[in-house]
């Protein structure tokens, strides 16, 4: 009776750690894959290669620089150092305008062109993304 | 006048706390009966912050700018509803509000366990007071909501207009009852355990509880999730959004907890178990709370960010956190005679197999949520984690959780033989035939969806044929599950069959695919109270030649000023049409989104059926008292 | 003895993620504007607003006294939003306020602040953009907090009431 006590303990804890291995197998594993980097125009400009990841590209929108046509909006993200053009074709939050701050989420095409699949708003209306602001100040 | 009696109702609501610790220790040691002065003093400490509260609302209904909070969050032209509902719509008022439900919720605890024994609920008195406590200094010290401004400023600066919305009025005062209901389990978790009283009756008497706070929990996050997907314009319910995150942590913990409830109800065994996820549940509420208000994590949701706020909280959570783990450690004392008695085959063991998977969908919705924080703080690089990632790691484990789901319910307590086991099989085969028919015509990945379509079949096919053999003892359970099925289902066709166009028009321009048309007819303006609006209307015509009319609208408020856009929606039964637009500054297009979305009133629907499930289980166990 | 293991663990667990949240916070403190920039001043010719002469900005901007130039226009939304500040900070004694009005139409310019009131004691009209340009100014609204002829403090996006008080705080 005892062996098969401690023989369940066993089975039990081994089971455990088992599924708890494979779960932060597994967890880290797709944070690898999923997770998207933050850059602003200047880090891209300053990039080796382009990758073909998912990246977000924050700073503010050029004033004079939102371009609307029927099936895409394109616009230019500037850090006041280097700026980048974005072509979006999409929804666009109601606070995505000239002279705010803006991520853009997508993927690289070179260091110049940026094809964006998602504009994040915030609901608050003197919204300045934190990563715009750090990448503001480092100007 | 009125925020003034509110500030020192409130200070007094904080005396109390010092006279309730006092009494119940004296009557601690002192005395073999519980002391009703206690009660009574419990009352008075909610008078107090009742008192506090409508002081407050009294200085938002009556737009007393002298006051900073109202000054900072109302503005004259504001409807009465939402001028009273701008109360909780901040930071300040929406942590008096916890304070009141906290107060709220020992003295109903206090009267609603007369039948437990003395020692218990003073103990619990006491933890909960020193939750009280650190609620009281955090209001008081780092965010009054009394604070006075002078000059006293003529015109208040408003209520950020996305939250003047009927469904959010309400959202955070529910969502509150279930977060804080998590905070009586916890201090009478730890009482039980310091007492060693963990028993079958105390079981019985805080699943009441955790049911009251699962049902409140549950319809907080469905009306903010309602909101979501009728105001923020995206057409989604769920956006894996780290405020959202932050809600659903607090209800999986919950959910296990009381599934494990009832086995401890039942058999005695879990103990620690239970006593470990009461204990996470209501850190996880905490923990949410931090998050949230600190401004640590990266969300599109906002609220008042404030480090310093942020470190008074995270220190009293920590407290928190290590005052449990000793008393966990210390005090907890595991009945071990009961250990070896799980069978795999039995009602238990599924339902501990499926805690598993639940605590599996906790830790990576954590994990989601706090990496990028713990990322920042080592390599200060900026990142973001998005649905993919919880979408990639939850969903396949979908499918065993609810095979475990259909069959486990079948079995019995200890140890059991499958019964019906030709209908179960029956049935899987019935639901693979008919999830393949469903899937055959579309262009996605077949086997999966196959697959997981089929395992909610299953799932919705057996809770189906329960209700007709009317075993009314498990009626509630049956109708939650059921629920969670169509649910799951909802969902799954919801993301399957839903269509989507995102153009961009000028007023008379028509857009034509192979399905539809739409046509821009005209764009209307109007003036309301507190903004302008601009409708446009839309004609779609379908395949068929039927022509629908919907219009979206942008609404422009003065104060302050900001432009939100009000979908659209058509509902039926069968699926939702939803289109939003919007302008940009300078532009002549529209940016228009239209989304034909299936089946989204059967997703806030099931939600209901499953809350209503948990309603009957609670008269159920009031009824037998 | 046996639970010390299990006991410790946690605990040195917890504070491991105690600490990193608030390594975390203090992180967050990065994104407040920094309080000391200590920039010289730009100077540059100013075309007046109610006038057709033009100043040096030097010369509006003395020694030993606090200005608040403030880069407004009506067309801007927020600047609204922001005018009851700039009220009430007008009528504090030892600063005064230094409009710039951004790319404007004077008309526009001129009803906003019959609407609104003035709070500017000295206005300077920035037609082309360019004088917010030397300034270094992001958009508008944005302000700059300017002492002994040096930017102390700058704002970007409209005032609120805590930037309010930080203001009174720092003149007083």
């Amino acid at each position: 009776m005892y062996g098969r006590k401690v023989k369940f303990r066993f089975l039990f804890v081994l089971l455990i750690l088992l599924t708890l291995f494979l779960s932060v197998f597994l967890i880290l594993k797709s944070l690898e894959e999923n997770v998207v980097y933050f850059q602003s125009p200047s880090e891209i400009k300053i990039l080796s290669e382009i990758e073909n990841k998912k990246i977000r590209v924050g700073g503010m929108v050029k004033i004079n620089s939102i371009a609307m046509q029927a099936k895409e909006v394109k616009f230019i993200i500037t850090d006041f150092k280097n700026e980048i053009n974005v072509i979006y074709s999409g929804v666009v939050p109601n606070l995505f305008t000239e002279g705010k701050g803006v991520v853009a989420e997508g993927y690289l095409k070179d260091k110049n062109f940026f094809l964006a699949t998602k504009i994040l708003a915030k609901h608050d209306e003197n919204y300045m993304p934190p990563e715009v602001k750090a990448a503001l100040k480092e100007e | 006048m009125a925020s003034l009696i509110g500030y020192y109702s409130l200070i007094f609501g904080f005396c109390f706390s010092f006279l309730i610790i006092f009494f119940s220790i004296k009557n601690f040691r002192d005395s073999n009966f519980f002391d009703s002065k206690l009660i009574s003093l419990s009352f008075l400490q909610f008078f107090f912050v009742t008192i506090s509260f409508l002081g407050l609302i009294i200085s938002f209904v009556n737009s007393d700018f002298s006051n900073e909070t109202v000054f900072n969050h109302s503005h004259t032209t504001k409807p009465l509803f939402y001028k009273i509902s701008g109360t909780w719509g901040n930071h300040e008022g929406s942590l008096l509000l916890w304070l009141l439900v906290l107060t709220l919720f020992i003295f109903l605890f206090l009267l609603r366990s007369k039948n437990q024994t003395k020692q218990y609920r003073i103990l619990t008195l006491l933890f909960q007071q020193i939750i009280i406590i650190g609620f009281f200094i955090f209001v008081i010290k780092t965010s009054s909501p009394f604070n006075f401004i002078f000059p006293i400023p003529n015109e208040g600066l408003g209520l950020n207009p996305i939250l003047q919305d009927p469904a959010l009025a309400i959202h955070p005062p529910i969502l509150y009852l279930g977060y804080v209901g998590s905070s009586i389990i916890f201090s009478s978790t730890l009482a039980a355990t310091s007492l060693n009283y963990i028993s079958r009756e105390w079981a019985h008497h805080i699943k009441q509880w955790v049911l009251i706070s699962w049902v409140f929990l549950t319809i907080g996050i469905l009306l903010g999730s309602i909101w979501a997907y009728y105001e923020l314009g995206w057409g989604g319910f769920w956006f894996w959004d780290p405020v959202e995150n932050v809600s659903l942590m607090p209800w999986l913990a919950l959910t296990t907890l009381f599934h494990c409830i009832l086995v401890l109800e039942k058999r005695l065994i879990l103990t620690s178990w239970v006593v470990v996820l009461s204990i996470a549940t209501f850190t996880l509420s905490m923990c949410g709370t931090f998050l949230v208000r600190s401004g640590i994590l990266n969300s599109v949701h906002t609220f008042a960010n404030d480090p310093e706020r942020g470190l008074f909280i995270l220190i009293f959570l920590f407290c928190l956190i290590f005052l449990s783990i000793f008393i966990f450690f210390f005090f907890h004392k595991v009945k071990t005679k009961n250990i070896n008695s799980i069978f795999w085959f039995s009602k238990d063991a599924s339902i501990l197999i499926n805690n598993w998977f639940m605590m599996y969908f906790l830790s990576v919705i954590l994990i989601g949520t706090t990496y990028p924080i713990f990322l920042e703080v080592i390599t200060s690089q900026k990142i973001s984690v998005g649905p993919p990632f919880y979408n990639k790691l939850i969903v396949p484990f979908l499918i065993p959780f609810l095979l475990i789901m259909t069959i486990g319910p079948k079995l019995k307590w200890i140890k059991s033989d499958l019964k019906d086991k030709s209908y179960l099989i029956l049935s899987l085969i019935f639901s693979l035939i008919f999830s393949i028919l469903i899937i055959k015509n579309l262009n996605t990945s077949f086997l999966a969806n196959t697959i997981l379509i089929t395992s909610a079949f299953y799932l919705f096919f057996s809770t189906l044929r329960e209700f007709f053999k009317k075993r009314l003892l498990n009626l509630s359970q049956n109708i939650a599950h059921f629920g969670f099925s169509l649910l799951i289902l909802s969902i799954l066709f919801n993301n399957i069959f839903s269509t989507e166009i995102i153009t961009n028009m000028k007023i008379g321009e028509t857009f034509e695919n192979k399905n539809f048309k739409i046509n821009f007819v005209r764009v209307e303006k109007k003036d309301e109270q507190n903004f302008k609006s601009i409708i446009g209307k839309f004609n779609i015509e379908n395949s068929n030649g039927n022509i629908e009319i919907l219009r979206p609208e942008l609404r422009i408020y003065n104060q302050p000023n900001i432009m939100t856009s009000e979908a659209d929606i058509k509902t039926n039964l069968l699926n939702d049409q939803f289109m939003t637009m919007n302008l940009v500054q300078n532009q002549d297009y529209f940016n228009i989104r239209y989304q034909i979305k299936p089946f989204m009133v059967w997703i806030w629907l099931s939600v209901l059926l499953i809350t209503f499930g948990a309603l009957i289980t609670l008269f159920r166990s009031k009824y037998e008292n | 003895m046996k639970i010390r293991i299990p006991f410790l663990f946690l605990t040195i667990f917890f504070l491991a993620i105690f600490l990193v949240f608030y390594k975390g916070l203090q992180n967050s403190n990065i994104y407040v504007p920094n309080n000391n920039i200590e920039k010289e001043l730009p100077n540059f010719q100013a075309q007046l607003f109610d006038k057709d002469s033009e100043i040096l900005l030097k010369d509006i901007l003395k020694k030993d006294k606090f200005y608040l130039i403030n880069i407004w226009a009506s067309w801007c939304v927020p600047c609204r939003e922001e005018h009851s500040f700039l009220i009430r900070l007008s009528n504090q004694k030892n600063i005064e306020i230094v409009g710039l009005n951004y790319k404007d139409n004077r008309q526009n310019a001129k009803n906003f602040l019959k609407e609104l009131d003035n709070p500017y004691q000295i206005i300077i009209s920035d037609k082309d953009g360019t004088n917010s340009i030397e300034l270094g100014a992001y958009g508008v609204p944005e302000s700059f907090l300017i002492y002994n002829q040096k930017i102390i403090k700058k704002i970007i996006g409209p005032l609120n009431n805590k930037l309010f008080i930080e203001i009174k705080k720092i003149i007083k």
